[in-house]
């Protein structure tokens, strides 16, 4: 078996691995947390805990899917809001889990209402032991208005309650944003300027997932209702590598630590989320899925990844994509690449010629006797929509050529991409 | 392109094994991997495919099993993990075995090197016998710092794997692969050196610290009745010369008969077909409900095109002609055919080997003899006569050797 330093520095704390639970439901209680240290996992960000004036009374049910034909939670939808445990047992679980558990890092993450609260919470987790803190800004379905992500969205906010988290508190300090906001920035830099250390994100995105045909109401169901809440799992992990790559792109942030969230499920996943800027990595949807064992094919992927790539520290991977997602208007436009059919390992499905007719240009040329399609290169326009539904991979790059009235050599455009070629044959 | 009787059937894709893995529902305490008898845990390595660690998949099947390859191929998973699997509550198994093969070639694509060879501990073991047992035997003894001489009396090693199981289940190729890892490791093999008549267990047990004896069951059985007739060839024969020919050989036959109802007269049958022999008839002392060879071969010999029948025993031979009674119903039939082929089970040859065995195996549980010096292995060790049981003998002669010689420590 494999065995690699996958360990990384965090603002200021080692981590002897990146993979943390995020706060939620799965690292709820000390038992849950302990069981997630044994499987592997290197830290814990543990279920928010508000300040004691606050009720929770979270309703039942509180999830929903979406799937799409026969893949099941292809998102997830939650209804909770904090945790449901007392202050005084989070605190105690806290306490034990560092003491059990010295070389796992437990984050705390905490929520006020005011400036008063964070700065107790903050004293509190401190003095029970926590390595770091997250402050939760952006929970999207908190039954108060000065909680979650209506703070998160108002930068003015952020920035004082950030002040009032160091005041009550010299650990190092993340603020977890959320992504219901069009421009993420402002909030991270009001965070930082509040004395954040980094950033988390991203939490869930407000979604209504699906409605009740007959009883014509979301899902899920409560006596009747349903309500807006957060998405979460692979639907939102190209929203979460967006907000990545925003943060880590605008001015002033570009060595922005972040923990990243949102979607993450295998090794391919951490690793993209590492690329596009994030140094640990939370998870949540997937480790109530499929549970905490899910983090052994994360690292051991993760370590193969580093091999090939011939790097010995995870640092020298965070960020590197950062650089190659520019502007759209900053794309070489100058060229197309035709698609290139394998007709021996095309089965006749014909599905590259629907979508090409239906989707796209008319490009493809159907012979009904053979069975076989092919390219009318005076109509491709080179989108490779063909390639992204053909079911066996015969459709790959082609020959490239340079669009009239440029200038440039077809050879030096890069078009080789993973997703055009299957790794088995 | 490759011949009726070399093609192996198709193996998946990478989209089409994603597919199949899907349908794994990751079970909890998994039933299929409790079910394997060399202890690979399929749950394990079916997740790892799942979450797209095809090289995490690998390093868990190789570790555990230095057949790996092999197993994917001929496994009878119908009788261990898949007979388990939790998935046949809502239609059928997983597909365990084709997964395995999936990765397995995928390891072999990648060129990977998974298996450490231990630090030297000084110690050297003799094998008997290159069968999968000798083979597995091989290859732990190599990762905790032994030594390893393999002496195999045929030109060629693998025991059955390279002379028994047809090209088109099992490719020599495969074979070589799996060896060369074992040879990578250090093992040496000496071949055309058969024990106890080449070379003595004396000789053996005074060059080396421990002598494993893992010589199958390698012999065909006879028929009195078949003795020295021409016309007359046993199953393992036939399997052996149809293999090393890749199919091109000689003579073949218009017409034969088969004489037996396990898994090796389904091969039989099945390879005569593939070479396109017009008409095959397997005679069989079994009736269908008490059939030896498993379902899922039985199948694959009859869609091949063989005519089985069933509960007949042979009672007379003059030359190609042969007359076989039926067990309970006044019926008689025979046959004049080309080619017989006598699929009627296999013996042990243990001479000089300082090994009693006893209707194909040594008569006690364990894998010692009373010379404690040596100790056997394989099928002629209780337990099932498959690869993969061959495996976990492997696996288990070679832990009870380092707990003899090192008490089990370094
Ligand atoms: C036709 C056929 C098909 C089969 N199909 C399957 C299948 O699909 N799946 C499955 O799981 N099992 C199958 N089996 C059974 C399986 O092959 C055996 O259980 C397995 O090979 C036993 O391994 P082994 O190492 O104990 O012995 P063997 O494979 O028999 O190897 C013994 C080796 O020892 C050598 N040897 C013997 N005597 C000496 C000596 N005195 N000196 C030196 N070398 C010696 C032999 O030449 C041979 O190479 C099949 C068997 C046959 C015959
Ligand atoms: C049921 C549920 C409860 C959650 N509770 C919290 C919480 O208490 N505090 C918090 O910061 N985030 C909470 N989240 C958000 C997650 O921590 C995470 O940011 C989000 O789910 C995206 O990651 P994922 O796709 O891996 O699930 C919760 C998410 C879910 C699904
Ligand atoms: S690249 Fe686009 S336009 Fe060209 S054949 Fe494919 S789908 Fe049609
Ligand atoms: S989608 Fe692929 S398999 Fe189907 S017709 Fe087109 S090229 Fe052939
Ligand atoms: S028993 Fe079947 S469904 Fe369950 S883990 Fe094993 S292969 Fe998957």
């Amino acid at each position: 078996m494999i065995s690699k330093d996958l360990s990384v520095e965090f603002l200021g704390v080692h981590f002897e691995n990146p993979f943390l639970l995020s706060s939620s439901p799965v690292d709820n209680c000390y038992e849950m947390c302990a069981k997630a240290f044994d499987e592997g996992w290197g830290g814990v960000v543990f279920k928010t805990i508000g300040p004691k004036h606050f009720k929770i009374n979270e309703v039942s049910p509180r999830f929903d899917e979406l799937t799409k034909e026969g893949t099941p939670f292809v998102g997830f939808k939650n209804m909770e809001q904090i945790a449901e445990h007392s202050l005084e047992e989070n605190l105690h679980d806290l306490r034990h889990l560092k003491d059990d558990y010295p070389n796992k890092v437990v984050i705390a993450s905490i929520m006020g209402t005011n400036e008063e609260d964070w700065e107790t919470l903050a004293q509190l987790v401190t003095e029970a032991g926590a390595d770091m803190i997250e402050m939760n800004l952006s929970c999207p379905q908190m039954t108060s208005h000065e909680m979650g992500s209506d703070v998160g969205t108002n930068p003015e906010l952020v920035k004082k309650y950030c002040a009032a988290v160091k005041r009550g508190s010299d650990l190092p300090m993340m603020a977890k944003m959320t992504p219901n906001i069009t421009d993420m920035v402002p909030a991270a830099k009001a965070s930082m300027a509040g004395g954040a250390d980094g950033i988390a994100t991203i939490n869930t995105v407000k979604s209504v997932a699906n409605i009740d045909l007959d009883r014509k109401v979301g899902l899920p169901i409560v006596n009747g209702k349903s309500s807006i809440s957060g998405f979460s799992g692979k639907a939102v992990k190209p929203i979460a590598l967006r907000f990545l790559q925003q943060l880590r792109t605008a001015a002033g942030l570009e060595q922005l630590p972040i923990s990243g969230i949102g979607g993450i499920e295998t090794w391919q996943d951490a690793a993209e989320f590492i690329l596009m800027g994030a140094t640990t990595l939370q998870v949540t949807t997937s480790v109530m899925q499929y549970g905490y064992r899910i983090v052994e094919d994360m690292k051991n992927g993760l370590m193969h990844y580093m091999e090939d790539q011939h790097v010995e520290h995870l640092s020298e991977l965070i960020g590197v994509a950062n650089k190659n997602i520019v502007p759209a208007e900053d794309l070489d436009r100058d060229y197309k690449v035709y698609p290139k059919i394998d007709w021996d390992k095309c089965i006749g499905c014909g599905r590259c010629y629907i979508s090409c007719f239906d989707g796209a240009h008319q490009a493809i040329t159907w012979d009904i006797k053979t069975r076989r399609p092919s390219i009318d290169t005076s109509k491709c326009v080179g989108c490779h929509l063909c390639n992204l539904v053909c079911p066996v991979g015969a459709i790959t790059t082609g020959e490239v050529v340079m669009k009239p009235g440029t200038k440039g050599n077809p050879e030096d455009v890069q078009i080789e991409s993973s997703r055009l070629t299957h790794p088995v044959q | 392109m490759s011949t009726k009787y070399e093609k192996e059937a198709p193996s998946y894709t990478m989209t089409t094994v994603m597919e199949e893995a899907a349908r794994c529902l990751l079970c909890h305490d998994a039933p299929c991997s409790k079910a394997c008898p060399a202890g690979t845990d399929p749950a394990r390595f079916i997740r790892s495919v799942r979450f797209r660690n095809l090289k995490g998949a690998a390093e868990t099947i190789r570790e555990n099993n230095a057949m790996g390859a092999i197993c994917a191929r001929v496994c009878p998973t119908e009788k261990y993990c898949e007979l388990a699997c939790s998935r046949t509550g809502i239609d059928c198994p997983i597909d365990i075995g084709g997964i395995q093969r999936f990765v397995t070639d995928y390891e072999e694509q990648e060129k990977m090197d998974i298996l450490r060879k231990g630090d030297s501990n000084g110690l050297s073991i003799a094998i008997v016998g290159s069968g999968p047992a000798g083979l597995q035997t091989a290859a732990t003894l190599l990762q905790k710092g032994y030594a390893v001489n393999i002496y195999e009396k045929n030109e060629k090693a693998g025991g059955y794997l390279r002379y028994g199981i047809p090209e088109y289940r099992l490719p020599d190729e495969i074979v070589d692969v799996e060896i060369n890892r074992i040879v990578n490791l250090g093992a040496e093999i000496k071949y055309n050196v058969t024990i106890g008549k080449d070379v003595t267990m004396a000789d053996l047990k005074a060059d080396h610290d421990a002598v494993v004896v893992a010589v199958g069951a390698s012999e065909a059985k006879m028929l009195p009745m078949f003795e020295g007739n021409p016309y007359v060839e046993t199953a393992v024969d036939f399997l052996a010369r149809v293999k090393e020919a890749k199919g091109d050989i000689d003579n073949i036959p218009a017409s034969a008969v088969v004489v037996g109802g396990g898994d090796v007269a389904m091969d039989v049958a099945t390879t005569l077909k593939r070479l396109d022999v017009k008409n095959v008839t397997d005679l069989v002392y079994e009736e269908f409900d008490e059939f030896k060879a498993s379902k899922k071969e039985l199948d694959a010999t009859q869609k091949a095109g063989v005519t089985i029948v069933d509960g007949y025993v042979p009672t007379d031979v003059d030359g190609n002609t042969v007359t076989f009674k039926h067990r309970h119903l006044d019926s008689e039939m025979t046959i004049k055919t080309d080619l017989i082929i006598l699929a009627v089970g296999q013996q042990v040859n243990t001479d000089n080997l300082g090994v009693d065995t006893d209707h194909g195996e040594v008569q006690h549980a364990g894998y010692k003899t009373d010379d404690e010096k040596v100790f056997f292995t394989g099928d002629i060790a209780q337990g099932d006569k498959t690869v993969v049981w061959a495996v976990r003998k492997g696996k288990e002669v070679a832990e009870e050797i380092d707990q003899a010689l090192l008490g089990g420590n370094k």
